[in-house]
């Protein structure tokens, strides 16, 4: 190949240079507010006096903490859920459906990714109020559910490209109905996208903010509601512990889908 | 007359103004091994398609025994089928895919056990049971394709181009082993190809398909030997187009003259022709001699090229119309020097070769 990492010369430092310095930036942010999170300071000072655990104590001290976390665990859950398995009916009409505005469908699909959030969050909340669907463990699943519907229609739509419909047909021919042949061959067959759908989807849900501000009571907050609102309160370090655990959740999930994808791959 | 096993009626398949098949209508005996042969396009595929159940002729009945096939879903058929991709299910083993209709089909444990030992002893992949399809070669994944096709005794058998994505070597390994497995289980087996030698080397008998219909039908030796048409002749094995102009046919026997003026008489008459009709003279290239025979005919040649292809030589002549001829006589028949290029006769039974309508 023409531009063969290994024959770049000196411009492979150049390269490396650059790339570590984008890395930094993006992540630099976050290192900060994990060593906050360990810092005794209360101001958020920086270099930190000295280490500390007692904001995760507080953090876990603190039953409106677990609430909020435990809330935006079953929000995103249920988002996965219902996203894949919306998704996986979506994928197979867009993929093997012949229908007029198959590709209207398909942007129609997608376009939560692309509509300013404010904008959806905007137009859900009066929706939503009028259908007495504010403030609840279902309006808030819905909503996200609709955010979350792009990340996963477009990891299982890509497997379903992939798998060669021959295999399907072979299953029927073995002598499995149409729908037992998709379930026992085809759905294992692209478990890879359907994985990295679930994990996609849950994310989409457990970190979003603008509609869950929307969407939140008193009663009902998620995780960055919760941050989001003690932010604006007072700074306190629990809030940089609170971070930190949503971010080593992150961390944590994308490691364990490439962990599982090289795993179901070979 | 006895019931055919399987028998296809004025089976018709239209896609928008293509008509991919044209009322082809075939009887096929329990236990036959029948190929469709054909160019891409002739049909071959979509009539076998139809029999699976995949695609639903236009017109037309597929009888299994009797009874239509049509009104029944391809999972309710009972048809084993191998394709022409591989299609094992990638996230079962080898043990696991062949278990498969047996399993769908709710059979006892035990019975699925020993079926599947069974199986893959008959394609001699036992020791291959608890890898994955991503672990074996393409000759194996054919082998376990056919082992699980076959699984659930199914009266008849499928295959789609199931040898095209492989090696020439392993080919015919895979050959000799469908042919085996044929003899072993004498399951009736439906064969597509567009592979003239691999359809020879397989078949009971061969549907030669063309334009959606078939050409004709037959052992491999009548295909061969008493082509039809001039388009199975020049399908099944290489042939030599001779322009003439047919004189006479008596007793069977017609008389033509080449386009060079020269007078051919002996040939077998392959139809009814009229007095100065154009027709097209067919000569196998291994038909020709360099010996003069008693009762052969002879045609002045200039030769252009000699190779060695082992068993045969090639030789590439002109006849003095100027149309190229193709000469493959077998190597210990002609000695190098006897062939070197230059102006001669070459040989031919008239017995041999055929006369179609140009």
């Amino acid at each position: 190949m023409l531009l063969d990492y290994d024959r770049l010369g000196w411009l492979k430092v150049a390269l490396l240079g650059f790339t570590t310095l984008v890395a930094a930036f993006l992540l630099l942010p976050v290192v900060f507010i994990v060593l906050l999170s360990f810092g005794s300071s209360r101001w958020l000072a920086f270099p930190p006096p000295g280490w500390t655990l007692k904001w995760y104590e507080e953090l876990f001290a603190d039953p409106s903490w677990i609430e909020a976390a435990l809330t935006s665990a079953r929000i995103a859950t249920m988002t996965a859920i219902l996203a894949v398995a919306i998704g996986v009916l979506a994928s197979f009409a867009l993929v093997r459906g012949d229908f007029r505005g198959r590709a209207i469908l398909r942007g129609l699909l997608l376009t939560p990714m692309v509509l300013p959030v404010v904008v959806f969050a905007i137009a859900v909340y009066a929706f939503f109020l009028r259908l007495g669907l504010g403030g609840t463990t279902a309006g808030f699943v819905l909503a996200h559910t609709v955010l979350a519907l792009p990340f996963a229609i477009i990891p299982i739509a890509t497997a379903l490209e992939g798998f060669d419909k021959s295999i399907e047909d072979a299953a029927i021919v073995c002598g499995a109905s149409p729908f037992q042949a998709k379930l026992r061959i085809t759905l294992p067959s692209i478990r890879i996208g359907i994985f990295s759908a679930a994990i996609f989807s849950f994310l989409a849900s457990w970190d979003e903010v603008v509609v869950a501000i929307f969407m939140a009571s008193p009663t009902l907050q998620t995780l960055p509601v919760k941050i989001w609102g003690s932010l604006r309160s007072d700074l306190t370090p629990v809030i940089a512990a609170a971070s930190s655990l949503l971010v080593a959740l992150t961390v944590g999930l994308m490691v364990v889908t490439a962990l599982l994808r090289r795993k179901l791959q070979t | 007359m006895t019931e055919p096993f399987l028998s296809i009626r004025k089976l018709r398949k239209a896609f928008g103004a293509f008509t991919a098949v044209r009322d082809v209508t075939l009887d096929i005996p329990k236990g036959e091994f029948l190929t469709f042969l054909g160019p891409s396009g002739s049909g071959k595929s979509t009539t076998l398609y139809a029999i699976a159940g995949f695609q639903d002729p236009t017109s037309g009945d597929v009888l299994l025994e009797g009874k239509s096939l049509l009104s029944v879903p391809s999972h309710k058929r009972n048809i084993g089928m191998v394709f022409q991709r591989y299609t094992l299910f990638p996230h079962l083993t080898v043990a696991e895919n062949t278990a498969f209709p047996l399993r769908v089909r709710g059979r006892p444990e035990a019975e699925i056990k020993r079926k599947v030992a069974d199986m893959l002893s008959l394609v001699r992949l036992e020791s291959f049971a608890q890898r994955l399809p991503a672990a074996l070669s393409g000759g194996q994944q054919q082998r376990v394709a056919l082992a699980r096709a076959l699984a659930y005794d199914p009266p008849i058998l499928l295959m789609d181009e199931p040898l095209s994505a492989l090696d020439k070597k392993l080919r015919e390994e895979i050959q000799a082993e469908i042919r085996r497995i044929h003899r072993e289980t004498g399951v009736t087996i439906l064969y597509v190809t567009h592979d003239q030698e691999e359809a020879l080397h397989l078949s009971d008998r061969i549907a030669l398909f063309h334009n959606g219909r078939i050409e004709q039908i037959g052992t491999g030796e009548d295909l061969y030997l008493r082509p039809a048409t001039d388009f199975v002749a020049g399908f099944i094995g290489n042939s030599n187009f001779l322009a003439a102009e047919h004189l006479e046919t008596a007793a069977g026997a017609s008389t033509i003259r080449l386009a060079d003026g020269s007078l051919i008489s002996g040939i077998r008459a392959n139809g009814s022709f009229q007095h100065g009709q154009k027709t097209r003279l067919m000569i196998r290239p291994e038909a020709f001699g360099l010996e003069r025979k008693p009762k052969h005919a002879e045609l002045s040649v200039d030769i252009v090229d000699v190779a060695f292809y082992g068993e045969r030589r090639r030789i590439v002549a002109r006849t003095r119309a100027g149309q190229e001829i193709d000469i493959r006589p077998t190597s210990s028949a002609v000695a190098a020097s006897d062939a070197s290029p230059g102006k001669r006769q070459v040989f031919f039974d008239p017995a041999t070769a055929f006369l179609f309508p140009a």
